[in-house]
């Protein structure tokens, strides 16, 4: 090609160019270099040559590095976390090694029970809260009200010291100066004997309190003493009184029973004894051993128990007591003899004669009659004390009393009912005999009665003194609102639901100030003891004056032997039932005459939580509703009443009416609207409401009076068309008949399910679900697992969907929440959810609940398709995500089959650029990454625990222990359904479990080779109800 | 799309039939008609107000970026399961667009397509602003957009490298490449025309600026040989790119394992698509512009025809594809795949799968009629509505794929936000504002390249 030079031209231009002129030369080489196009002749000539192509590449790369300069220029302010200097202690406290977590014993107290927890404090800040072994009402697991705690201890809305309030005007004081103030009061008061000195408290099983008010009463004796609970469990203590003649505390062991009838009582998730009644159940319900005690469960609302449960019947509260009259009528006459003497009659109750009801009455009498002596018949809160004595006599005449029932004596028998208590207490600040309030804990100008006109007749009241974690509806209609120490601030006492004692420690000293409830009464009383330590060690002077005796019972969280003694009640005479017409009615709806079941919510409890954002954005374990209550409804009872799903309704009873929106919700009894309350408070803070804050959700307590406080009958529902924006973080959206198709065809392979039976025969059925090619891999695996292999199980006939995994998680791993709208466009965070699932007839629906996290595939889809190695395997089988890799570009989540992982859309953090919000800072876990906005995440196993124990392991040159390590979500939860663990060692629980017949992976079918299986779900449901082969895992298609 | 090409050598379609009336010299006529666009001191008043309707979409494209980039991408909709929404969309179609041109300029001009000239250089010019449009998007789309950069091969400290088995990877390379190529395509082509509009020109800024772009051209045949020998070489290289590109993007999808997703038929589907896409806009954009910048005897009606056959023929291809999407789904027999195709249409989102059915298969099918292809008003609406269809197209496979994937539970409804839309509508902005710039600076047609075509060209052709 190089010719211009060679060899004279034939074809020429100009005479020039003919000659060889030189000029034309320099000329024409300047136009076209033959240098470059030697090189570009090269190149041609032999592609293959290493010579030209490492040129080729060479240049290629300059090129590439060019552009990447100019890219890199970018600046990264604003993305990085400010820089913060630390100092370090001049003298370190004894046992302190700074970033070495400490883990304490002490109490928490929720509604008068003791839940013993251990709290994790890192550098003297609690992170983490979780259940005490040692604890009979804990047993390792912890509620989530517990567990959310720690955001509520870092909350920036809580009351930051004492405050003098006059209606609108607000001024902060300090404690000197309520002192002051507060001092005259109470002399004044004093010198009267108390008169017109009233104390309002929350339920409280502390013994120092117990003290407290003893010394009270001693300093006043005029003074009233009234405790407060909305969600009140008096009817049971009325129920024994009227069945024993006094009140005695049933005391509930389900591991001792083999077949459990629960009469709208939530036992797993809603009883003070939840966490260890779920364990007592689900232990002895293992279908490896060939054995599964029964759960019948009759309810107006489908609660966790329900869900669990192998026949659940679907009845409104208010015919539970015809149905128990029924059942001890059937039970004595079954049994004959002694028991039959005293019986109920048989009502004649329209319902009863459903075929559905009287099956399952059948069924259920015939099995607790051939049971007897080891049944259990339990029954739940919100009914009638009528029904409470009923059930204290069938478990007599069936002979349980002794087994699974046994009875507790009751610390202050006298105590009247909660709703009797508030109503005595408005009567008496209306008629003025009240001078003083003092308000420990308890918001009733908020959860009053509605009827009772709460806030007026406490308006009357001269001095009106508030001691709240909040600044509340009561601090704020106050004359002076006081702060109290958050649980994990206070010394305290508390018992559980069997009486044992256990002493609460602070985990830090009160951030804000606060006192707790006995420190206010000994400033009352001008006690010589004013601190929460020193009131405890003399209360417990006794045992507690050894000082090694104390110290162990700080650690252990328990003091042993302080449970309540055993009684032996005997049952009187009840008398028949008197049931009005509505209660022995038919199951059709009627506008005008249904049902209303208001319920404590399984977030915000009775509206004390409703600042907690964690607990706000829980899915519920039904509805998967967040950020809302709604009223609930069936289906069939919805569409009778021309309710639309999702559309606001206006609920009228009595003289009240309440626009809320109406959501459809299978399984709720026919007739019957379940509506929670805890909802539309005014004065939460800024995630549950305030002024300039719409109130979370609508509130219930403008229905509730002191007549209907239970569930009651004579509601109407009139529908309003309008749609309600509800946020649920599973069905978004109705689902079409195609969606309902397509999940109809693969639930049973995602969710597998046997019958005990079945599994007797089969136990491998679950395995054969799905049929497919074998999996096979296209390449030698890269990856050998020589060390660790780490893996997970989850037993689905375990989880009874309680959701205390999910705050678990979120607490350990820093998850933020986003707020009601994000959770409706589908940016929650949760790393761990629990799908839930219904199968059947949508008014008498079975429920699955699953469990579902990062499965660490370990042929990861995630991991293939991120273009910048964000995601990757470990060694050890962990998916890992490498946040500050991660550039969003969220492919990782589009090709990942179970949709575990997380993306921060946003920056969730950024209200921590306020410095007054700082504080909520302090709850991370430090071990943990807070990931900025645009990087996705998603649950690690808890690779920082997994890491923990490895490196400790190391040092001592010992091989990890199984069990050693423990997931967060693993460790709360009460019944043991997620185990963790080493799949290479053979003889690890985690191993055994996935070797089980049962045991299968959810999708498998896409060779990912998931390392977290399942346990089908067993249930034993009595062949005499269940139609035939219903709940088996079909094979699909045949062999071959 | 072979409907046309192999056929055009043989109707001997010129791209200028001469002036109609005759003139001594029909070279000068042309370079007089075509570069006289850039010349005049003010161009037509129909393009001043599109031009300040694109402005002011570009900066609203800017805008909506902004706000993104300070807020975080949650300003859009995208959302758990639908984790790519709108701007993987957007990228997909701007891609799509972005067809065209290089199909004109190479794969025609290799198969000796000669009609080719009239329109290459303004379909050349809508690739590389439909490449700029999507280029824009992986960038903005991204969790950290101040970090694209890391999906190049950086050599840095760390040793972190891409990671190649991501087709996100093979994106980068894939649409980079064809940006490359297409670009020096377009402007290799110019070259010629920018040294006629320095040659033009008056003013000594005019010149030193075409002067510079035109690189020195003088015409020497020695230079024109070289012209055209790197002509040819682009074409051919860019020939496979104009396969490869729109098949590495398909892959974004096909390689992914999620239903709807995981097919073998996305590449060649994704192929016709784009073109389908492409020459839809190229006849939006062409039948405009010759109307206001007087070229209507340059781009001639036949063009327009010819490219209406081309997306007759393409978007028969694509409702081909449609078809055995579902076949395969069927046949497959996989549970997950067949719900994600009868989800797609009759789920949620039935009503974008239908509008994309109608507008790409339904419409498109008039083009059999010699009278509609023909007719400007009836081409111009069937083109729009097939680039509507085409942007559901892709609206249509990310999102009600996503939208309910495996598991039931995780089944989500994604529903755009305001800056969904501003971020479309922007991009359009941006698009037409470079188009806009094009047409007024730029020579719109090929002048040299249609000069070869003329008869005059070929002395010795047109004797017989």
């Amino acid at each position: 090609m190089s010719s211009v030079k060679d060899q004279g031209p034939i074809h020429w231009r100009t005479l020039a160019e003919r000659d060889g002129d030189p000029e034309f030369s320099k000329v024409a080489e300047r136009e076209f270099s033959t240098e470059l196009e030697g090189d570009i002749a090269e190149a041609e000539l032999s592609p293959a040559d290493s010579t030209g192509r490492r040129r080729f590449l060479k240049v290629m790369g300059g090129a590439a590095a060019a552009a990447a300069t100019v890219a890199c220029g970018e600046e990264q302010d604003g993305i990085r976390w400010k820089k913060d200097y630390i100092l370090p202690f001049s003298r370190r406290p004894p046992d302190h090694v700074p970033g070495v977590p400490k883990s304490f014993s002490t109490v928490y107290e929720h509604a008068g029970v003791g839940i013993g927890v251990r709290v994790t404090s890192y550098d003297g800040r609690p992170i983490k809260v979780e259940g005490n072994p040692n604890h009979p009402d804990s047993l390792g697991a912890a509620t989530v009200f517990a567990q959310a705690a720690v955001f509520e201890m870092y909350d920036p809305d809580r009351s930051r010291g004492p405050a003098r309030i006059a209606g609108a005007k607000r001024s902060a004081a300090d404690w000197a100066s309520f002192e002051g103030e507060g001092r005259k009061i109470f002399d004044n008061s004093k010198a009267k004997g108390g008169q017109g000195l009233v104390f309002v408290s929350e339920a409280s099983s502390s013994p120092a309190l117990a003290d407290m008010l003893r010394r009270l009463m001693n300093e006043y004796p005029q003074a009233k003493w009234y405790e407060w609970e909305p969600a009140s469990r008096d009817n049971a203590r009325a129920g024994a009184a009227l069945a024993f003649g006094a009140a005695h505390r049933t005391h509930v062991q389900l591991e001792k029973a083999r077949v459990v009838l629960c009469l709208d009582a939530d036992v797993m998730s809603e009883e003070p004894s939840a966490l260890r009644h779920a364990r007592a159940m689900m232990s002895t319900r293992k279908p490896e051993a060939g054995y599964m005690t029964r759960l019948y469960a009759v309810e107006s609302r489908f609660t966790s128990t329900g869900g669990v449960a192998d026949h659940r019947l679907p009845l409104p509260s208010t015919y539970i007591k015809a149905f128990a009259a029924t059942l001890d009528a059937e039970v004595s006459a079954a049994l004959g003899g002694d028991a039959a003497g005293g019986a109920q009659q048989k009502p004649a109750a329209a319902f009863l004669n459903g075929p559905k009801v009287a099956a399952f009455l059948k069924t259920v009498v015939k099995e607790l009659v051939a049971n007897r002596g080891k049944s259990a018949v339990v029954v739940g809160p919100s009914q009638p004390p009528v029904v409470h004595a009923l059930v204290h006599r069938i478990n007599e005449v069936l002979g349980n009393v002794g087994g699974a029932i046994s009875y507790l004596a009751e610390p202050e028998p006298a105590r009247p009912h909660h709703r009797d208590a508030i109503k005595t207490l408005v009567g008496e600040m209306n008629s003025g005999q009240v001078e003083t309030i003092v308000v420990l804990g308890a918001n009733p100008v908020y959860d009053a009665p509605a009827d009772l006109g709460f806030e007026k007749a406490y308006s009357k009241i001269k001095y009106r003194i508030r001691l709240g974690v909040y600044e509340d509806e009561t601090s704020n209609a106050s004359t002076w609102h006081l702060p109290a120490a958050h649980w994990l601030e206070r010394w305290w006492d508390a018992r559980a639901s069997d009486g044992t004692l256990s002493i609460a420690q602070p985990i830090v000293e009160p951030l804000f100030q606060g006192r707790t409830p006995t420190e206010l009464l000994a400033f009352i009383l001008n006690d010589e003891q004013q601190k929460g330590l020193d009131i405890l060690r003399r209360v417990h002077a006794g045992w507690g004056s050894d000082d090694r005796a104390w110290k162990r019972a700080l650690h252990e969280g328990i003091v042993p032997g302080t449970a309540f003694n055993g009684t032996e009640p005997e049952v009187q005479t009840i008398a028949p039932v008197k049931l009005t017409a509505e209660e022995l009615g038919g199951l059709d709806v009627e506008n005008g005459k249904l049902e209303l079941v208001l319920c404590p919510d399984s977030k915000v409890y009775d509206g004390r939580f409703g600042n907690n954002p964690w607990l706000q954005e829980l899915p519920d374990m039904m509805t998967k509703l967040t950020w809302d209550n709604a009223a609930l409804m069936s289906p069939a009872t919805a569409e009778k009443l021309g309710v639309g799903d999702a559309t606001w309704v206006e609920l009228s009873i009595g003289s009240r009416s309440l626009e809320v929106p109406a959501l459809m919700a299978p399984g709720v009894a026919p007739g019957t609207v379940v509506l929670s309350y805890g909802y539309g408070r005014t004065h939460a803070g800024r995630f549950g409401g305030q002024p300039g804050v719409d109130p979370v959700g609508a509130n219930a307590y403008a229905l509730r009076t002191t007549e209907v406080f239970d569930p009651s009958r004579g509601l109407s529902v009139k529908a309003t068309g309008k749609r309600a924006k509800l946020s649920t973080t599973q069905d978004k959206h109705v689902i079409d008949q195609v969606g309902r198709d397509g999940t109809e065809e693969r639930l049973p392979q995602l969710v597998r399910e046997q019958t005990l039976a079945a599994y007797k025969k089969q136990p491998d059925a679950v395995r054969h679900a799905v049929h497919h090619e074998p999996l096979l891999s296209l390449w030698n695996e890269p990856v050998s697992y020589d060390g660790h292999k780490w893996g997970m199980s989850v037993d689905l006939s375990r989880c009874v969907g309680c959701n205390a995994c999910i705050v678990a998680c979120q607490a350990e791993n820093n998850i933020p929440v986003v707020g009601k709208h994000k959770v409706s466009r589908g940016k929650e965070m949760h790393w761990l959810r629990i799908d839930r699932y219904f199968k059947g007839d949508a008014e008498d629906p079975q429920l699955v609940q699953q469990p579902v996290t990062c499965h660490h595939c370990e042929h990861a889809p995630c991991e293939q398709v991120c273009p910048v190695a964000a995601t990757s395997h470990s060694s050890e089988g962990l998916n890992d995500m490498v946040y500050n890799r991660c550039i969003g570009t969220r492919y990782c989540s589009n090709n990942c089959p179970y949709k575990v992982r997380r993306f921060n859309f946003h920056n969730y953090h950024d209200d921590m650029k306020d410095p007054d919000n700082q504080v909520k800072g302090m709850s991370f876990n430090p071990e943990v990454t807070v990931r900025f906005r645009g990087v996705m995440e998603k649950c690690s196993f808890c690779v920082q625990r997994i890491r923990k124990v490895t490196i400790e392991a190391k040092n001592h040159r010992r091989p990890v222990e199984d069990g050693e390590i423990v997931t967060a979500c693993q460790q709360t939860c009460p019944t043991e359904a997620i185990v963790f663990g080493d799949l290479n060692d053979g003889a690890s629980r985690v191993a055994e479990l996935q070797n089980r017949p049962r045991s299968y992976a959810m999708l498998e079918e896409l060779n990912v080779r998931p390392r977290l299986k399942y346990l089908a779900r067993v249930r034993n449901p009595n062949p005499e109800l269940a139609p035939p082969e219903e709940g088996d895992a079909k094979p699909k298609g045949g062999h071959g | 799309m072979t409907t046309a090409a192999p056929e055009a050598d043989d109707i001997h379609l010129n791209a200028y039939q001469g002036p109609l009336k005759p003139t001594d010299n029909p070279f000068a006529e042309l370079t007089e008609n075509v570069i006289r666009v850039t010349e005049v001191p003010k161009p037509p008043r129909a393009w001043y107000i599109a031009f300040a309707i694109s402005l002011a979409a570009l900066t609203m494209f800017g805008g909506s970026i902004g706000y993104v980039f300070y807020e975080g991408i949650g300003a859009w909709g995208n959302m758990i399961p639908v984790a790519w929404a709108f701007p993987i969309v957007n990228f997909v179609f701007w891609v799509g667009i972005g067809h065209a041109g290089t199909l004109i300029s190479a794969i025609l001009f290799l198969l000796r397509a000669r009609w080719r000239t009239a329109i290459n250089r303004s379909a050349e010019a809508m690739t590389i602003f439909a490449v700029i449009c999507a280029l824009t998007f992986p960038g903005i789309h991204i969790g950290r957009p101040w970090l694209p950069y890391w999906m190049f091969p950086i050599p840095n400290q760390m040793d972190l490298w891409p990671q190649f088995r991501s087709p996100l990877e093979w994106d980068v390379f894939a649409v980079g490449t064809y940006f490359t190529v297409s670009l020096l395509f377009w402007y290799i082509g110019m070259i010629p025309d920018l040294a006629a509009i320095r040659d033009r020109a008056k003013e000594r800024t005019r010149q030193a600026i075409y002067g510079a772009f035109a690189m020195g051209w003088r015409g020497s045949s020695r230079q024109w040989h070289r012209y055209e020998r790197a002509y040819l070489i682009l074409a051919a290289l860019a020939t496979p790119l104009v396969l490869s590109v729109h098949s590495v993007v398909s892959f974004d999808f096909a390689t992914a394992q999620l239903p709807g997703w995981h097919t073998t038929i996305f590449p060649p589907y994704f192929v016709a698509g784009a073109i389908f896409s492409g020459f839809a806009m190229v006849v939006t954009l062409l039948v405009p512009a010759r109307q206001f910048f007087g070229l209507k005897r340059i781009i001639r009606m036949e063009h327009l025809e010819n490219m209406n056959k081309v997306i007759l023929a393409t978007g028969t291809m694509v409702g081909y594809a449609y078809g055995m999407e579902f076949f395969i789904a069927w046949y497959g027999a996989n549970p997950y795949e067949t719900f994600a195709f009868v989800n797609r249409a009759f789920g949620p989102y039935a009503w974008a799968y239908w509008t994309m059915v109608s507008c790409n298969v339904i419409f498109p099918q008039l083009f059999w009629f010699k009278k509609i292809r023909t007719s400007i008003p009836a081409m111009m609406v069937i083109c729009a509505l097939v680039n509507v269809g085409m942007w559901f197209e892709r609206f249509v496979i990310i999102v009600t794929s996503l939208n309910r994937d495996f598991l039931p539970s995780s089944w989500g409804y994604f529903l755009p936000t305001a800056f969904d839309f501003m971020t479309l509508v922007g991009s359009f902005g941006l698009f037409f504002t470079l188009f806009l710039l094009f047409c007024r600076y730029l020579p719109l047609v090929a002048v040299a390249e249609v000069k070869a075509t003329l008869p005059e060209a070929h002395a010795h052709d047109g004797d017989h």
